[in-house]
């Protein structure tokens, strides 16, 4: 017989060629599935909290150009958040606090350029303005486009919602800064928040001589006394000199009335001593007038609110804060 | 014509193939189908093989409900105690199988009173069957080596001697349960084969001092019933025996306090150990029958707190004398 | 195109993705990460592990669905798996291929004819199948050990991917060690080695996979076989035989692996893929004889329970066994695990390692927690072991079950083992030496590790005063210069203690805060203690997750260990009685 080595006829090619589109489909499969992954099922990644997932993935996608991550997202809860900040953390625990995630940025060019980002989960933004207000360092510049914001030399911080974010960098470089504003911005076009980042209560302070971004909010105790708890206090400058107003709204006006008493008694307790008030207005609904070793102290309650002033250099413009504090939160008392 | 032929062969061959290859392919689908689990396996066993012990109890009958009889004859005591009860005819019904579960914890002999004495034990199953059972077990899962509790404690040739049919137990005849009231009865296995055949369940057993419980009567018996490593509950063991009356419905508790084990319980070790107090207590609630036997011990009720527990989940009271117990004396 | 051409790029095609897949097995979300590659999908694929867990377990996972399309199509078409997708068989394939180029054709064709060992694979699948099916209460399912893709899983996950990256360190910042390497490396490469004995070694004699196909591929409808009468017997087509099935002559079957080679090397064209038998007969059986059958039978039977008489499954059982979280029971577990080593691979820490039979025989490549290994222990907030597990034999746990809160809040964390506290090695316990690091590593809140304040005077810890001055007691003996720095050393004066801050070669110097009242005489002594935190295990709260034994310094056998002893899969071996 002659040898007749067989050459693939039409057959056997068409089968041939329909065997390696299948393995094209099979590849093409693969990759389409693998594209659709959920890494939280991996446990490590995800976190749920109140407002919806927050990932920490997203964190760590948080990286600014030209830099990248170093090392891994640390989670911190209230019962460890001493390993990461020590001292500070009865601070946020006090306030609410519930988880930090914290995540390591460094230059992709240079390796001592670094930075880290604190994203404190307060719970919700009055916790978050809290710890903002109360730790913002005196003198600082304020971000224009950010409603409660502020950087320093080599940091930044910021409230978004219900989150209280740091970023804190090892230099004070212009490279640095650009990047910590990045993943500002990063962070607040990706988190989304609740509702709208107002705190209602910051428009009861007086517009006229006020102090920008000096508003803060006391949780647990204001000007050492415990009885002013939850307390809006901001500054204001009155011919010249700086005076500090606050006010806290109370369950209802007895509880006004009784908080301002326990105040004006700590006061007078601690070696204030009262004095009479020159304006007729003023005294008629019953302010209290303090000197504190110098300074004037005023307390008082109007509706659910109990409100004062604090360190005035001088009576006058105690008074006259006074006034306004009461024009303002007499709107708010006949408004509701 | 072979060219044909071989064709026909080769459709025939093809054609029994395809049929083979397509029976395959629709047993390996069916397989597929019949077994198929979509969520893999759960933590835990499965509900569904868990088990229930039956109700084993007989409809109340007010004024018949413990009995308690003087007599140093444990026969003759445990005799007049049924009868007073209504009678062994009562509890057990013409062709019934009857599970006996004495005490037979220890590898003891009977004189040192850590077990139920195999005479009552005989006794009992003898009166079974006067009663017409077809079948009676004695049955336990001892705290020592089953076969030597049995044998040394006298009781196994006492049952088989009466005529019953003595199991010792055996892994294949535990089973999980849940006690869906319970706190530690949760998916705990039992033993639980000689009591599912069984009809009817009288529990056996001596009256003790324990060391860790206060007392071992009629309601601790039960712990016999409990599997796997069982001694974990001696950390809670007030709840364990509270839930075990929770978990255990019996038709019949004899509380033999003929001699009781004053100290050294539950092993004691001596005659000293015992005193004699001449009492059989026969009761359809076995909180009354512990709540009264503990007072042979000289405690009250309110040092067993798993007789509280008990009676606070419902299995029965600890108040006997609201039950009307009747005495009696036999010579 | 000629189907040999298709055959060599699907084999490559499959070798290449599954290449890819080992490699891709790691957490994160990079392209060559974990994502949502299939990388189970060989293992998937395998109806040797459907059909095992099906014995084992009376049900079939839903992922292992894929093994019924292979089923399928081994039914109608034969054993293509083998010779087309199997990557195990493309190694042994190409191999044998590298072994025989230089050997004159007549020694392949001799190489290559049909063996009677090749029979030896059936009996292995059918012990194999037996131990799984028999009895339901001892069944175990074995087939992971020779399975060749479990094989092949394990050999390039725990060896060769390691030893490769230990140089490039891209898959893994560190280097990655798995226990007893050593064994999985020598049964590879006696594999592989084979070839040279005989192309496609394990393949014809071995695989028990292979002798599934077989029998399944009985009654395929399109098969290799002479369509033509005119067959000289030449035997070219058998040089490059990869089954041994002699299509020479009457050809085997169920031997066939479909490498299209003898159609490719038949110079008359006479071999070709076709829906009838071939014209010079063919043997379909498999060539097992009735004795051979039931020894193999009997041996499956016998095998599983005389393993068990070593009681490791009951009050025998082997404390140092520590199973990952999700871990079914461990009679449950040992009918899924197929010792495909996955979860080794997966698990970011490295704290998962292959078994050994320290554990029983059945330990052997089993998942097995080695916490002195890798980075730490198993991390909290982990569960990528089950992730990943073909079938089940560790659950896909969410890290809520793990944690034991939200809905499981009520049935607790699951807990691994327990630790437990070697005082005789403890620092603070046996050494008076300070030393609280299995404390502050505990990952669960509140800690599983507390520890309780003592002090312990120290070795030649009594002194006598010369002077004191201040707060600076000069003593008569030499001691060593800053000894008593660190802060954990207080002296003991008068029963009073106090803290040392510093000390010189003859003299201590003491927290300034305390004042010594009454000057002590010269001659008066004073002993000087260690303060020790000692540590106590809360058996409660401890989830025996192995970070303590991690980062013990006592590096060696180390002072705290955890034990299986309080694991929640295995409830018989609770060590507290919840409430």
């Amino acid at each position: 017989m002659e040898p007749n080595r067989y050459r693939a006829g039409h057959l056997e090619s068409a089968i041939s060629f329909c065997l390696l589109a299948l393995l094209f489909i099979l590849a093409v499969g693969v990759v389409v599935k693998q594209a659709d992954y959920d890494m939280s099922r991996f446990g490590i990644y995800i976190e749920k909290t109140g407002a919806g997932e927050f990932s920490v993935m997203r964190v760590s996608a948080f990286v600014p150009a030209g830099f990248e991550t170093l090392s891994r997202t640390e989670i911190y809860i209230p019962g460890n958040l001493y390993e990461k900040i020590n001292g500070k953390a009865p601070l946020y625990i006090e306030s609410g606090f519930e988880k930090l995630y914290t995540q390591r940025f460094v230059s992709k060019g240079n390796d001592s350029l670094w930075m880290e980002l604190f994203v404190y989960d307060m719970a919700n933004v009055k916790n978050a303005f809290s710890v903002y207000s109360v730790q913002k360092r005196a003198d600082v510049e304020l971000l224009p486009n950010m409603l409660f914001a502020y950087q320093t030399a080599n940091s930044l911080y910021f409230v978004h919602g219900r989150f209280y974010i740091e970023i804190v960098g090892s230099a004070e470089t212009p490279e640095l800064y650009k990047a910590m504003t990045d993943i500002a911005r990063k962070f607040i076009s990706d988190v989304a928040i609740d509702k709208a980042m107002q705190i209602e209560e910051l428009t009861l302070f007086p517009r006229e001589n006020l102090v920008t971004g000096s508003s803060k909010l006391y949780l647990r105790s204001t000007f050492g006394f415990e009885g002013l708890n939850n307390t809006f206090v901001a500054r204001y400058i009155l011919d010249g000199h700086i005076i500090t107003a606050f006010f806290s709204k109370r369950s209802d006006g007895q509880d006004a009335q009784k908080v301002a008493k326990n105040y004006y008694n700590f006061l007078i307790e601690n070696g204030g001593r009262a004095k009479p008030i020159a304006n007729e207005d003023l005294r008629r609904l019953q302010i209290k007038v303090v000197d504190f070793y110098g300074t004037t102290e005023f307390v008082f309650a109007i509706g659910p609110f109990v409100a004062g002033a604090h360190e005035a250099e001088s009576q006058y413009s105690a008074e006259r804060m006074a006034v306004m504090l009461i024009n303002s939160l007499s709107k708010a008392v006949n408004n509701d | 014509m072979t060219e044909s032929n071989d064709k026909k062969i080769q459709r025939r061959q093809f054609l029994a193939r395809v049929g083979k290859a397509g029976v395959s392919i629709a047993a390996a689908g069916f397989i597929t189908c019949k077994l198929y689990d979509k969520q893999g396996p759960k933590a835990g066993v499965d509900i569904g093989s868990l088990v229930t012990l039956p109700d084993f109890s007989v409809p109340d009958k007010p004024g018949q409900v413990i009995s308690i009889v003087k007599g140093a004859s444990r026969v003759k005591a445990v005799n007049k105690a049924i009868e007073l009860l209504g009678g062994i005819k009562r509890f057990i019904n013409e062709g019934e199988a009857v599970a006996i579960k004495p005490n037979v914890a220890f590898a003891s002999p009977p004189m040192l009173g850590a077990t139920a004495n195999p005479e009552l034990v005989a006794e009992v199953v003898r009166l079974c069957y006067k009663a017409g059972a077809r079948q009676v077990i004695v049955t336990d899962n001892p705290i020592n080596d089953p076969s030597s509790c049995f044998k040394l404690s006298g009781i196994g040739k006492a049952a088989s001697n009466a005529g019953a049919e003595v199991i010792l137990p055996r892994p294949n005849l535990f089973k999980h349960t849940m006690l869906t009231r319970g706190k530690l009865i949760k998916n705990w296995p039992i033993f639980y084969g000689p009591f599912a055949r069984a009809d009817k369940l009288i529990g056996i057993a001596p009256i003790k001092h324990h060391h860790r419980a206060g007392a071992s009567m009629s309601m601790k018996n039960w712990y016999g019933l409990l599997g796997g490593r069982r001694n974990i509950f001696h950390q809670d063991i007030n709840t364990i025996i509270a839930e075990l009356a929770m978990m255990v419905k019996p038709t019949l508790v004899i509380l033999d306090a003929t001699q009781v084990m004053m100290t050294n319980g539950p092993t004691g070790g001596s005659v000293k150990d015992l005193r004699w107090a001449n009492t059989m207590i026969a009761s359809c609630d076995m909180l009354a029958a512990d709540a009264y036997g503990c007072t042979l011990l000289d405690l009250k009720v309110s040092d067993l707190p798993y007789l509280i527990k008990a009676q606070n989940a419902g299995a029965g009271t600890t108040d006997y004398e609201s039950l009307k117990p009747i005495f009696a004396t036999v010579s | 195109m000629k189907i040999v051409t298709v055959r060599r790029i699907s084999q490559i095609f499959f070798f290449v993705l599954f290449v890819w897949f080992c490699i891709v097995s790691t957490v994160g979300e990079k392209f060559w990460q974990i994502r949502a590659w299939p990388v189970n999908w060989f293992l998937q694929l395998d109806p040797l592990v459907a059909i095992g867990t099906i014995l084992t377990t009376h049900t079939l996972y839903m992922p292992l669905l894929w093994a019924l399309a292979t089923v399928i199509l081994t039914i109608v078409f034969g054993r293509f798996f083998c010779g087309w997708v199997c990557p195990f068989g493309s190694i042994h394939h190409f191999v044998g291929f590298l072994g025989n180029r230089r050997i004159k054709t007549a020694e392949k064709i001799r190489l290559n004819r049909y063996r009677k060992a090749q029979r030896v694979k059936y009996f292995i699948l059918i012990v194999f199948l037996f131990m799984a099916a028999f009895p339901s209460i001892d069944a175990t399912l074995q087939v992971g050990l020779l399975d060749p893709i479990s094989l092949v899983s394990r050999s390039f996950n725990l060896l060769l991917l390691p030893i490769v990256d230990k140089s490039i360190n891209f898959i893994s910042v560190s280097a990655r060690f798995y226990e007893g390497a050593w064994l999985i490396l020598a049964v590879f490469f006696v594999a592989i080695l084979l070839n040279f004995v005989i192309p496609r070694f394990y393949c014809r004699f071995i695989c028990p996979l292979g002798a599934l196909f077989a029998i399944l591929g009985r009654f395929a409808i399109w098969r290799i076989g002479k369509n033509k009468s005119e067959c000289i017997n030449c035997k070219l087509c058998e040089q490059s035989c990869e089954g041994g099935c002699e299509p020479a002559g009457k050809i085997r079957i169920s031997e066939c692996v479909l490498c299209f080679n003898c159609r490719q090397d038949c110079p008359y064209d006479i071999i070709s893929y076709q829906n009838k038998s071939s014209l010079d007969g063919e043997i379909t059986n498999p060539d097992i004889s009735r004795r051979g059958f039931v020894l193999s039978l009997v041996g499956g039977i016998v095998a599983v329970p005389a393993i068990r008489l070593s009681g490791k499954l009951a009050g025998n059982w082997y404390h140092g066994i520590i199973r990952p979280p999700g871990a079914l029971p461990e009679e449950e577990f040992l009918k899924r695990c197929i010792k495909c080593g996955q979860c080794m691979r997966i698990c970011p820490t490295n704290v998962i390692q292959p078994g050994g039979i320290d554990g029983g025989l059945e330990n052997l490549w089993t998942p097995v927690l080695n916490n002195r290994i890798g980075s730490s222990g198993c991390q909290l907030n982990c569960v990528a072991c089950g992730q990943v597990c073909p079938t089940s034999a560790i659950r896909p746990i969410t890290l809520d079950e793990k944690k034991g809160v939200g809905e499981f809040a009520e049935v607790g964390p699951i807990k691994l083992g327990t630790a437990f506290i070697d005082r005789n090695r403890c620092l603070p316990w046996a050494m008076d030496k300070p030393c609280i690091v299995c404390e502050e590593n505990c990952p669960v809140s509140p800690k599983a590790i507390y520890t309780q304040e003592i002090f312990e005077t120290i070795r030649e810890g009594i002194l006598t005063i010369s002077k004191v001055s201040g707060n600076v007691i000069e003593v008569q003996e030499t001691i060593m210069p800053e000894r008593f720095a660190s802060g954990d050393y207080y002296c003991v004066l008068d029963g009073q203690r106090r803290k040392i801050k510093a000390n010189t070669e003859d003299a201590i110097e003491i927290s300034f805060d305390e004042d010594i009242e009454k000057i002590p005489a010269a001659g008066t002594k004073i002993e000087v203690q260690v303060r020790l935190q000692r540590p106590y295990i809360d058996i409660e709260k401890c989830i025996g997750c192995g970070v303590c034994e991690h980062e013990c310094p006592v590096s060696g056998k180390k002072a705290i260990r955890v034990s299986a002893e309080g694991e929640t899969r295995n409830s018989d071996r609770k060590l507290l009685l919840k409430s």
